[in-house]
């Protein structure tokens, strides 16, 4: 195509733009609308079959204890990830590395509680509509971790591969929005579907 | 122009389509597959409105549960793999340009979620080709193909997810020094406010295909999968008001149009930008599913759907009225030996806006209890006249952005008649399903008089109507079809032919220094040479 109109150059000041950051905002807002549209389903149909008077899950079937324990892990996950953060902001690769290290290695253990616990509960997910609703919420925020826990990996392979420092910063700090959500997710699932059931 | 090293190494072709991450050739990768599933959604619209002519039986299909599967893809491919798409891919084309970047944002995520979508459009189209589709309310289609339209629809989803947003990281992060948000190009704007709502709403979708999926599978589908049941969970995502979040590009479209055409400014710039702010907020349609109907209450007799109606009718009306406002205060430049005849894109896209106000008139209507309209086809009427907008207004964008997206010129004379054959189309079908509704014709009538509502004899008549409707709108979209491959072997268009206001018309936005929302026209002024 021939050249457009044209003007005379003008000096203009040149700003970074975060686009990573932004990005990663906006696919995170996305993640989180995904989630708080499954926990609006089940609140809404929990809701509704109580009104019944019908049983949600049956006495017994949740336990405390595996989700206490991922809540946990979550818990020194978003920690590490704060350590994270903390040593990219300054300049501190080894400490970088250390806790975005810990940090994956949390998440896959994460993950790997998540799967003991889908296989732990003694039902079904054709048992009823609640079950399929767990299933589905909580295999989801499995997928979400472990999305997660590659892009750390990708994250801490560009960086031992001397990512200059200014772009590492917005590396670390795109994963952490990601990953706090992926905490937060699994609070309300801990909070309001383990503990409240 | 950002772009992978296959684009410029001893690739072969099929190694640069599917390797290409420019943002132009994305955008016109999205156009062309989007006016392909558009034609095949509009045939399918032609025969259900074919079979229509006879309530009491099956004509064109072999049963109910048939014609549900081809009025469901209708709808389907009318929004995700046509409309949406193809403003996808415009916005791909232009916005970039638009806010003075040289590419896309993650110019490799954009290709990848053009594939995706792709792909997922094919599964989609697949699914319902072989008995499947979103169910059917006899739970006659094949478990397997429902379930293998569902994963199409994911990825379909998630295509345009990712597409989404690459288009707002590069309008925010993209943009050139000066061109704060309240002076980016409207259709760039629109495409933020449109965008963000797509990424609001476009993730309940998937949760509803992912309950739905994951309990079709299983052994007995508990309620999400229920075939019976899974088209109530999906459809608020084609209806009212959602629609409007999809269609809310059109009117950026208008308004970067309008005011180039007749040489002036648009004093109403600021007002415009809170205006289509509010078209988004009230487009937000991911409550008004029956998960949240209270008891004794559904949804969409609440306040909100209600108030939502009827503020989306004022905002649309405001709109409108300042478009005409911004036609009234010039005149339309003159094409290159055609006289003062105002442009073809602006014409189409000022039909577009009466389209879209139309829409909001009956979606106001809709909603007024004692008319009882909720389950006729009202409902129908309402995403034809909002969609259809939207289809003419990426009319009016390709004729106007497309010798920029392509380099070569089109006809404007036929682009102009397709546009308005489909604006007839559109407004046949509109009016003759609304006034079907009015006289109790359900929105899916099935294949017998009971399943279609309580009818009175003028609706075999109204269905006609509307079946000459869909006919001339599937003429419309042939036309612009085809206009767009005549393009391909047309003569290289020039880089500027309307002498435009914004940067996507200018040889370096970089040089130009950006104070207003019309740098090119400030730069015309100030170098002395009169608009």
């Amino acid at each position: 195509m021939a050249a457009g109109t044209e003007f005379s150059p003008v000096e203009v000041p040149l700003a970074r733009p975060r686009t990573l950051l932004v990005g990663t905002a906006f696919a995170t807002g996305a993640a989180a609308m995904f989630f708080a549209a499954l926990f609006s389903y089940y609140f809404s149909v929990r809701n509704d079959t109580l009104a019944w008077g019908a049983e949600w899950f049956p006495e017994g079937a949740i336990e405390l204890k595996p989700g206490g324990s991922l809540m946990s892990t979550f818990a020194m996950a978003a920690i590490t990830m704060a350590w994270a953060h903390y040593a990219s902001i300054h300049e501190d690769r080894t400490h970088g590395y250390i806790a975005l290290g810990l940090t994956a290695l949390l998440g896959i253990a994460a993950v790997n509680q998540t799967v003991f616990y889908l296989n732990d509960i003694a039902l079904p997910i054709d048992h009823s509509v609640a079950t399929t609703l767990l299933f589905v919420i909580v295999g989801a925020h499995m997928v979400m971790t472990g999305i997660a826990v590659l892009w750390m990996g990708l994250v801490l392979l560009r960086a031992f591969g001397g990512q200059a420092i200014g772009r590492h910063q917005d590396l670390v700090i795109s994963v952490s929005i990601f990953w706090y959500a992926v905490v937060a997710v699994y609070s309300v699932i801990w909070l309001f579907i383990y503990i409240a059931k | 122009m950002t772009d992978t090293p296959l684009e410029t190494d001893d690739a072969t072709a099929l190694e640069r389509v599917v390797t290409s991450t420019d943002a132009n050739t994305l955008g016109r990768y999205w156009i062309g597959a989007g006016s392909l599933t558009l034609l095949a959604s509009l045939v399918a619209g032609v025969l259900v409105a074919l079979e229509r002519l006879d309530l009491g039986g099956t004509e064109v299909f072999g049963s109910a549960d048939e014609i549900f599967q081809f009025w469901s893809a209708h709808r389907v491919g009318f929004v995700l793999l046509a409309i949406v798409p193809i403003l996808v891919g415009l916005g791909t084309a232009v916005a970039p340009f638009q806010v003075g970047s040289d590419s896309i944002a993650f110019p490799r995520m954009a290709a990848f979620s053009f594939w995706t979508w792709l792909i997922g459009a094919g599964t989609t189209v697949t699914g319902f080709l072989i008995d499947g589709g979103l169910g059917t309310p006899g739970a006659g289609g094949q478990r397997q193909a429902i379930a293998l339209t569902l994963v199409g629809l994911l990825m379909v989803i998630g295509g345009l997810l990712g597409a989404t947003v690459s288009l707002l990281t590069t309008i925010v992060c993209g943009r050139v020094a000066g061109l704060t948000l309240g002076r980016i190009p409207l259709f760039s704007w629109t495409l933020l406010v449109a965008g963000t709502f797509w990424l609001l709403t476009l993730p309940v979708l998937a949760a509803n295909a992912v309950l739905a999926y994951v309990d079709l599978r299983g052994r007995t589908a508990v309620r999400f999968g229920a075939e019976e049941a899974i088209w109530e969970q999906l459809s608020w995502a084609f209806s009212h008001p959602q629609v409007y979040a999809f269609a809310l590009p059109l009117v950026g479209i208008a308004f970067d149009i309008a005011p180039v055409s007749v040489r002036s400014r648009l004093a109403t710039h600021d007002v415009v930008l809170v205006l289509t702010g509010m078209l988004g907020v009230v487009g937000f349609g991911a409550y008004a599913q029956s998960f949240f109907d209270t008891p004794g209450t559904p949804v969409m007799n609440e306040a909100i759907y209600v108030v939502g109606a009827f503020a989306a009718a004022l905002v649309v009306l405001a709109l409108f009225g300042g478009l005409v406002d911004a036609l009234r205060q010039g005149v339309a430049i003159s094409q290159s030996g055609t006289g003062n005849n105002p442009p073809a894109p602006m014409i189409l896209s000022a039909l577009a806006m009466l389209l879209l106000l139309a829409a909001a008139v009956v979606g106001a209507l809709r909603a007024v209890d004692p008319f009882d309209l909720l389950a006729t086809s009202a409902t129908g009427a309402q995403m034809t006249l909002t969609m259809g907008a939207a289809f003419v207004g990426t009319m009016a964008g390709t004729l106007w952005w497309g010798d920029r997206i392509f380099g070569r010129v089109s006809s404007q004379g036929l682009g102009l008649l397709a546009g308005l054959a489909a604006v007839v189309g559109v407004l046949l079908l509109g009016v003759a399903d609304l006034l079907s509704g009015f006289m109790g014709q359900n929105d899916f009538t099935g294949a017998s008089v009971a399943a279609a509502g309580s009818p009175d004899s003028g609706v075999d008549a109204l269905n006609l109507v509307a079946l000459v409707g869909s006919v001339l709108l599937l003429v419309g979209a042939l036309g612009w079809f085809a206009n767009g491959i005549r393009r391909l072997t047309g003569v290289a268009a020039p880089s500027d032919p309307w002498g435009g206001h914004t940067l996507e018309w200018a040889a370096d936005p970089s040089a130009v220094e950006v104070a207003s929302e019309r740098p090119l026209l400030d730069a015309l002024e100030n170098s002395g040479v009169a608009s």
